[in-house]
């Protein structure tokens, strides 16, 4: 997956590289759980669900900003810094962690390029001092500028934890040779350079808070065991108070890109040579054949079932690893190709061969049986994570990140089940293009 | 609004189930198998416990337990080539894996209903009639090769820097290596290798099958008479390893190329599972470090006051690969356990104060153990962690595969009833008072000697302040309180009592490159 790149800060979100869907309130809705959806005058939305669990509950709060937003210079990775703030109290409660400990709760947050996702899990009978802590960290959220200062090295200190590796190194490399203007530029962990800047960004964060952190902003969904009636009253109770004022963030629209790209970076430590082929490719979209067609183009052309890993991985070796990461952003964001290559010298060979299975599935029809199997696998890997109530949220937040409420997971699911191997090779044809194609690989420097 | 909503044909049946509150089903235990059945799951989780490890490693084939492991679980079978296994998996959207420690094989993996027989069809081939085939095992073998040669070297330092003291701590026993082995000992392996530990290792008495879930009536009695199939074993146990507590302090310092340093240290105890003052130093540990949890103390005095780092914690059992969960791992239990503090990477702020930095957070979290032996805990940090555990554990079996799992754990210690991990954390918790907890303290962390591993920049140097004594005061992008600076002062002269002879540097290009 595309996203395994990522990972120091997506600590536990699901995104794979197969369509998830989800949830809606038509009668032939996939979601199988008894939900209740309403929406407070000040544009917060909430979605309860009964999602079994035993006595346990999913808190969990999706604020629709991420890297993406961070639009101006020399505050990349802020949206990330900011979750790490989101613990440090309010006036009212001022010891946050003390407090979710005396829940026993399961809780922290992680923040991708699209959104920042807050969770606690814990038992039912703390719903309604959750709800009350929550909403008011997200109202009233008060820091000193010495705690932000302390909470800048934590961040640091995190980015360091994975700076180092080869495939984080590779995607930063990626990025910066995709994007010229759109922020999907950095990776969520922000430049290293902003990221040990932060400590004099405290009135930046205030500003950030302010923007960003309002009810239109915010959808919430409590997922497990619980009085729907009494939650509802809860959530009506302690956010309406809060004021309504999001400002949309000027994102960059990235130019079209005309011709191919090229790159090579090296890698101070030891690593096999990674060699990543990328397309710029269409915004995630639940009723765009196109788009739909691409997430399931990935898995299907170059995951562990497809013709090129049997051939590349399996029994020639060429490979020890290939993956086609093809999962689409809120806004238009490359899908990827990535592999790590056996012999040093053998990359512009494996690079010809991963080209040239582009090419066939733009002439070729996929098999009907394959194509069966692709849809069987978004429908039972959806299923699969439905197990906990915090599985049920990661599940369906992407839809929410995506266009603010559940409701289009309906129309992606129909989409998803009609694809044609016809749509498989016009995604291919539109979005595996020459011209939208970026090819970097990653080698191990001469020491 | 409020809707329950009608699905599409095919799949109605197997949602509406998940919307019940599954019924643990009491059933005949059968011997040689470990079932939890959940009446109306629509999932179906295996756990085939294999009582093998990396403990049972032939002596220059290190590695060994973990290559054969992986070879069946990414191979083919007399059935199936691999190709043709993960065709057969991906409409389903699972698979199975398979974890490697010490003591434990464990292969896993959970299904739905609807595709149990065609799932349990794959997995009872790839254990019970693996084709070993030598493509198959080229490919495996590469993987892990690559990553011993340079993913374990280079890619998280932090979990590198552990492995490194489990090596030290357990220098001459079974425990020694890591599970994945040495560069030079794996490249030695060769199939008949594999072979010949298969056959050895995986033998009817030796393996443990668990399925929990929604499984069928009779379902287990089949599974179970299927792996009656393997012969008898002749294997005689391994002796649990008796670590030697060290003498003063040893440390390893790692040279790498880095502008930030990953920090281990801890010694061996007594504590195993279920066993003396298990749960009382649960508790400790959980005050003292709990894994991911902001509230714990080493966590709140580096990284909460001072924001030195990412977290800071300490465990009292292994847990292999922490840096990927947030729940506690399962299936690494083992008959010997270190009490371990885990720093994570310290970072430079400033060019040249990466060593000062290193030392201040080992000092930070070494005088917190003193200051714990030396106080105990009191009375409310003993009731407010109580509470904390009562209720975050129940995060623990959140899954009916972690819960199937808890269970082949409990298996290992002989842990039944009531004493079974799960059932007896809040009964054990609640009984605990002050007096337990201290002398639980004094008699398992009063270690005088410990084992310390820094993965740093510059090695020479570093051992050179180590060995100084010198201070290592740091700064502050900020302003902080004068009871952190003044707690600070003491921090940055706490010492490190180490003599030149118990300082060993390495590269980072020889790290587990062989066995001695």
């Amino acid at each position: 997956m595309k996203r395994l790149l990522i990972a120091p800060v997506l600590a536990s979100v699901v995104l794979g590289a197969l369509a998830v869907p989800a949830f809606s309130q038509e009668e032939d809705g996939i979601f199988p759980f008894e939900t209740r959806t309403f929406e407070l005058d000040n544009g917060l939305k909430a979605y309860l669900v009964d999602a079994g669990a035993p006595g346990m509950l999913a808190y969990v709060s999706v604020v629709r900003t991420g890297a993406r937003d961070e639009v101006e210079e020399g505050v990349t990775g802020f949206a990330h810094f900011f979750e790490h703030m989101m613990f440090r109290g309010t006036e009212k409660y001022p010891n946050y962690d003390g407090v979710t400990e005396s829940f026993g709760a399961a809780r922290n947050a992680n923040t991708s390029q699209d959104r920042t996702f807050y969770y606690l899990v814990a038992g039912s009978e703390y719903l309604e001092q959750i709800v009350d802590l929550e909403a008011d960290r997200f109202q009233n959220l008060s820091y000193e500028e010495t705690e932000f200062r302390t909470e800048a090295g934590a961040v640091l200190g995190e980015y360091q934890n994975s700076a180092a590796s080869s495939f984080s190194v590779l995607d930063r490399a990626v990025r910066e040779r995709i994007f010229t203007a759109h922020t999907y530029r950095h990776q969520t962990i922000g430049f290293e350079a902003d990221v040990r800047v932060m400590p004099e960004q405290y009135d930046y964060s205030r500003s950030f808070f302010e923007r960003f952190y309002r009810p239109e902003n915010v959808v919430l969904m409590v997922v497990g065991d619980f009085d729907f009636d009494n939650a509802e009253a809860l959530i009506r109770e302690h956010y309406s108070g809060w004021e309504p004022g999001y400002e949309t963030p000027a994102v960059p629209t990235e130019p079209e890109q005309t011709e191919p790209r090229e790159g090579a970076v090296t890698y101070q430590g030891g690593t096999l040579p990674l060699l990543t082929i990328n397309y710029m490719a269409p915004a995630w979209n639940p009723t765009d054949r196109i788009a739909v067609a691409t997430e399931l183009l990935g898995g299907l052309a170059f995951g562990q079932n497809s013709d090129i890993y049997r051939k590349l991985v399996v029994e020639e070796r060429r490979l020890q690893f290939l993956q086609g990461g093809f999962a689409l952003s809120r806004d238009a964001d490359f899908v990827q190709i990535l592999c790590m290559v056996a012999e040093p010298d053998d990359v512009a060979a494996v690079k010809e061969e991963l080209l040239a299975e582009v090419e066939r599935f733009k002439t070729e029809l996929v098999d009907a049986q394959k194509l069966a199997d692709t849809k069987s696998a978004a429908r039972y890997g959806f299923l699969m994570r439905l197990e906990t109530p915090l599985g049920v949220a990661n599940s369906v937040s992407r839809v929410i990140v995506n266009t603010g409420t559940l409701d289009p997971i309906n129309d992606y699911y129909r989409t998803l089940e009609t694809i044609t191997p016809e749509d498989l090779r016009e995604a291919a044809r539109q979005v595996l293009a020459a011209n939208g194609r970026t090819t970097v690989t990653l080698t191990q420097a001469e020491s | 609004m409020t809707t329950r909503r009608r699905l599409p044909l095919g799949i109605a049946i197997l949602l509406t189930a998940l919307t019940v509150a599954y019924v643990p089903a009491p059933e005949e235990s059968i011997p040689g198998t470990v079932t939890l059945r959940e009446e109306g799951s629509p999932f179906v989780a295996f756990n085939i416990w294999v009582k093998a490890g990396s403990q049972n490693d032939p002596e220059g084939k290190e590695g060994l337990a973990s290559l054969a492991a992986n070879l069946l679980s990414d191979g083919g079978t007399q059935q199936h080539t691999y190709q043709e296994i993960v065709a057969k998996l991906y409409p389903m959207a699972t698979g199975y894996g398979v974890s490697v420690d010490k003591e434990m094989t464990n292969f896993r993996g959970t299904v739905h209903t609807d595709n149990l027989e065609g799932f349990y069809d794959l997995l009872r081939n790839a254990l019970l009639s693996p084709a070993f085939g030598e493509s198959d095992f080229e490919r495996v073998k590469a993987q892990t090769m690559n990553f011993l040669e340079r993913g374990r070297r280079y890619n998280r330092d932090e979990e590198l820097s552990k492995e490194l003291l489990y090596w030290m701590a357990y220098q001459g026993t079974p425990y020694e290596h890591p599970e994945e082995g040495y560069v030079e000992s794996v490249r030695s392996i060769t199939l008949d290798d594999v072979r010949s530990f298969y056959e050895r290792y995986y033998t009817r008495d030796a393996i443990v099958v668990g399925v929990g879930g929604g499984y069928p009536e009779g379902f287990v009695e089949r599974v179970r008479t299927d792996f009656d199939a393997r012969p008898e074993g002749t294997a005689s146990n391994v002796p649990a390893p008796q670590p030697a507590a060290p003498d003063g302090l040893k440390v390893l310092i790692v040279e790498k190329q880095t502008d930030a340093s990953a920090i281990s240290f801890g010694f061996p105890t007594s504590l195993v599972r279920g066993g003396d003052e298990f749960y009382a130093m649960k508790l400790v540990n959980s005050w003292m470090g709990e894994h991911r949890s902001s509230f714990s103390n080493l966590y709140q005095v580096i990284r909460e006051k001072r924001g030195m780092n990412y977290g800071n914690y300490s465990y009292i059992e292994a847990f292999p690969r922490g840096y990927t969960t947030q729940n506690r791992p399962v299936n690494a239990m083992r008959r010997s356990n270190l009490f371990e503090v885990w720093i994570r990477p310290i970072s430079l702020t400033e060019p040249g104060n990466l060593h000062t930095r290193t030392l201040f957070a080992t000092r930070a979290a070494m005088r917190e153990l003193l200051v714990l032996v030396e106080n105990g805990l009191a009375e409310d940090q003993i009731e407010r962690t109580q509470g904390f555990l009562h209720d975050f554990s129940l995060n623990y079996g959140s899954t009916g595969s972690r819960r199937l799992a808890f269970a082949i754990d409990d298996e290992f210690y002989g842990l039944e009833g009531d004493d079974a991990y799960l059932a007896a954390i809040r009964p054990e918790l609640a009984k605990l008072d002050k007096a337990g907890v201290d002398n639980a303290i004094r008699s398992h962390l009063g270690a005088q000697g410990m084992y310390m591993v820094f993965i740093t920049a510059d090695a020479e140097a570093f051992r050179d302040l180590l060995l100084s004594g010198e201070t290592t005061p740091i700064t502050y992008a900020g302003n902080q309180p004068p009871e952190i600076l003044a707690e600070d002062e003491e921090i940055s002269t706490f010492p490190i009592p180490v003599r030149p002879e118990d300082i060993t540097i390495m590269d980072i290009s020889e790290v587990f490159e062989t066995g001695r």
